[in-house]
């Protein structure tokens, strides 16, 4: 893996922190924090497959879900991509590129 | 300026404003040591030395993606959210006339507990249900909802896009996913000729905001100019797409406030709520209830593998019978699959996160090449479990390994130039 910036500075503090802390203190303190947004995904894919905190696993499952969008009387009841949804739930963009062009005629420099 | 969970912010709440010419995040230069760590995460060169000691700056709004990558990333704490609601809400809170609504995302339940004192990404949806509550919020709706709005929405236009290839007018694959505010506001820069890839549908927040002022206020029978709607984030970006002035479809402002992780947990700190002893609330029905596939919004893939679960029922007719489809599910870089739905063929995916290999592929669609259907782009690494709002990650905050790299930096900046 190609070391990055703060891979770099992590390494370094933990070097540095064997100096102070004593080898095995470091290695778990970073092991566990050199994986912390695994450990965030990890926990969110339990929860998706705990039956406990989610009884449903698929949005079209979701009874709220089928509420709304019922044929007879839901909200959205002409379905996804309706008439409604266009107006509440879609949108446009906007070209914002003018600006960074004009940054970049004055000499600023960026990565794209 | 004020200091919660480790980041500074700057007190400041505004309305009906450009938010193109807002700092969200920019560095405190006094407070800078030029390690570099903020320009190297950052994937379009905002963030840059601006003196030959290279203490750094966000130069302008226009070229800052708001993803708050280089705040959580800075060992030193020198970069600072310059918005914050946090005491319009309190106000809102007390005000017996208003409505106020929370809106939570999903990847705010998996940082929150960390501000009290839990491990690394312990779930804690329901004390953060109970914790809405008892702040005062009048109605508990959730962001998770809405993302499963967003797969019914974004699934069929998916669907449709695919049917109407080759008919006249028929809009452009692959598909960009839209929910994540960084990478719309840099598609919308750096690639403007490809917005019409993106997928139509607002972000879930983009949708909840106006679904509470309409659907949510006829349901409650409250009164919609009387709401007030706060979305939590784990995001700084997301302050930016709530001051956009096209998300007003409700007849009134869609989202009235924005505010990250980091300060949810400072507000139910300020209140002297005890969060550990809290018991697991759900939230209120009608714009709260949700599924495993909203849930999953949090992490890089997510997005795409929700949808998934819902494409392949639509396009094959037939019951998915185990919704995991860990092929998508990416930690960093960019993922490809190849799903086979029967009845209908091969649906060609592309996940990434990190807006370096977002360039990559809209490169790839730019110049004619991209093989995909449909693409899920997260500015984040790892996606919104690791956004710019989510509390600091514990090695970056700590104080003796703060120091520490401090010494080394000043070591080798000072043999730099004696050099
Ligand atoms: S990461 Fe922080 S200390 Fe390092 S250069 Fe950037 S702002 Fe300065
Ligand atoms: S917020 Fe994101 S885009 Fe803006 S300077 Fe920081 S890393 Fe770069």
């Amino acid at each position: 893996m190609k070391m990055n910036r703060r891979g770099f500075i992590k390494a370094c503090g933990i070097m540095a922190g064997y100096a102070v802390l004593g080898l095995n203190t470091v290695r778990t303190a970073a092991a566990d924090v050199m994986n912390f947004v695994a450990q965030r995904q990890k926990s969110v894919y339990d929860a998706d497959a705990n039956s406990g905190i989610y009884k449903y696993r698929k949005s079209q499952d979701n009874p709220m879900i089928k509420k709304i969008y019922d044929h007879k009387d839901g909200f959205l009841h002409e379905g996804p991509c309706g008439h409604m949804s266009h107006h509440l739930l879609h949108t446009h963009y906007v070209d914002r590129s003018a600006r960074v062009a004009a940054l970049k005629d004055k000499g600023f420099k960026f990565n794209l | 300026m004020r200091q919660i969970e480790g980041v500074m912010y700057q007190t400041n709440a505004p309305k009906g404003v450009d938010p193109d010419g807002i700092f969200f995040v920019q560095v405190d230069a006094t407070r800078c040591e030029a390690c570099g760590s903020c320009e190297e995460v950052c994937g379009t060169g905002a963030i840059q030395a601006i003196n030959e000691d290279g203490i750094r700056q966000v130069v302008d709004p226009a070229a800052c993606m708001n993803c708050g990558q280089c705040l959580i990333s800075c060992p030193y704490g020198a970069i600072y959210e310059g918005v914050s609601y946090v005491d319009e809400i309190f106000e809102k809170l007390k005000d017996p006339d208003t409505i106020v609504v929370s809106m939570p995302a999903p990847a705010v339940r998996y940082g929150l507990g960390e501000c009290f004192g839990a491990p690394t990404g312990t779930y804690v949806g329901g004390q953060m249900h109970a914790a809405l509550r008892q702040l005062g919020f009048d109605y508990i709706w959730d962001n998770e909802f809405t993302a499963d709005v967003t797969i019914m929405e974004e699934g069929t236009e998916l669907i449709q896009r695919v049917k109407e290839q080759g008919k006249k007018d028929a809009r452009p694959l692959p598909q960009f996913t839209s929910c994540c505010p960084g990478w719309v506001k840099f598609a919308e820069t750096f690639y403007p000729d490809l917005t019409p890839n993106l997928s139509s549908c607002k972000s879930p927040i983009g949708m909840l905001g106006p679904l509470a002022k309409t659907y949510g206020a006829h349901e409650t029978k409250s009164e919609a100019r009387k709401i007030y709607t706060v979305s939590i984030m784990p995001c700084i970006a997301k302050k930016y797409e709530g001051l956009r002035p096209e998300l007003a479809d409700s007849g009134f402002r869609d989202i009235d406030a924005t505010i990250n992780t980091r300060e949810l947990a400072y507000m139910i700190k300020t209140a002297g709520i005890n969060f550990n002893s809290l018991p697991s609330q759900q939230p209120d029905p009608i714009l709260g209830d949700s599924t495993g596939a909203a849930t999953i919004f949090g992490n890089s893939g997510g997005v795409m593998e929700a949808a998934l679960r819902l494409a392949y029922e639509v396009l094959s007719g037939k019951k998915l019978s185990n919704p995991d489809i860990k092929v998508v599910r990416t930690h960093e870089g960019i993922n490809t699959a190849d799903v086979k739905v029967p009845g209908f063929g091969t649906v060609k995916v592309a996940v990434a996160s990190g807006l370096a290999n977002a360039a990559k592929l809209c490169d790839e669609v730019r110049a004619g090449k991209s093989p995909y259907h449909f693409i899920e782009i997260m500015t984040c690494p790892g996606g919104c479990v690791n956004g710019g709002g989510q509390p600091l990650d514990p090695e970056i905050r700590a104080s003796l390994f703060r120091s520490t790299v401090a010494q080394i930096n000043k070591r080798f900046r000072a043999r730099k130039v004696g050099a």
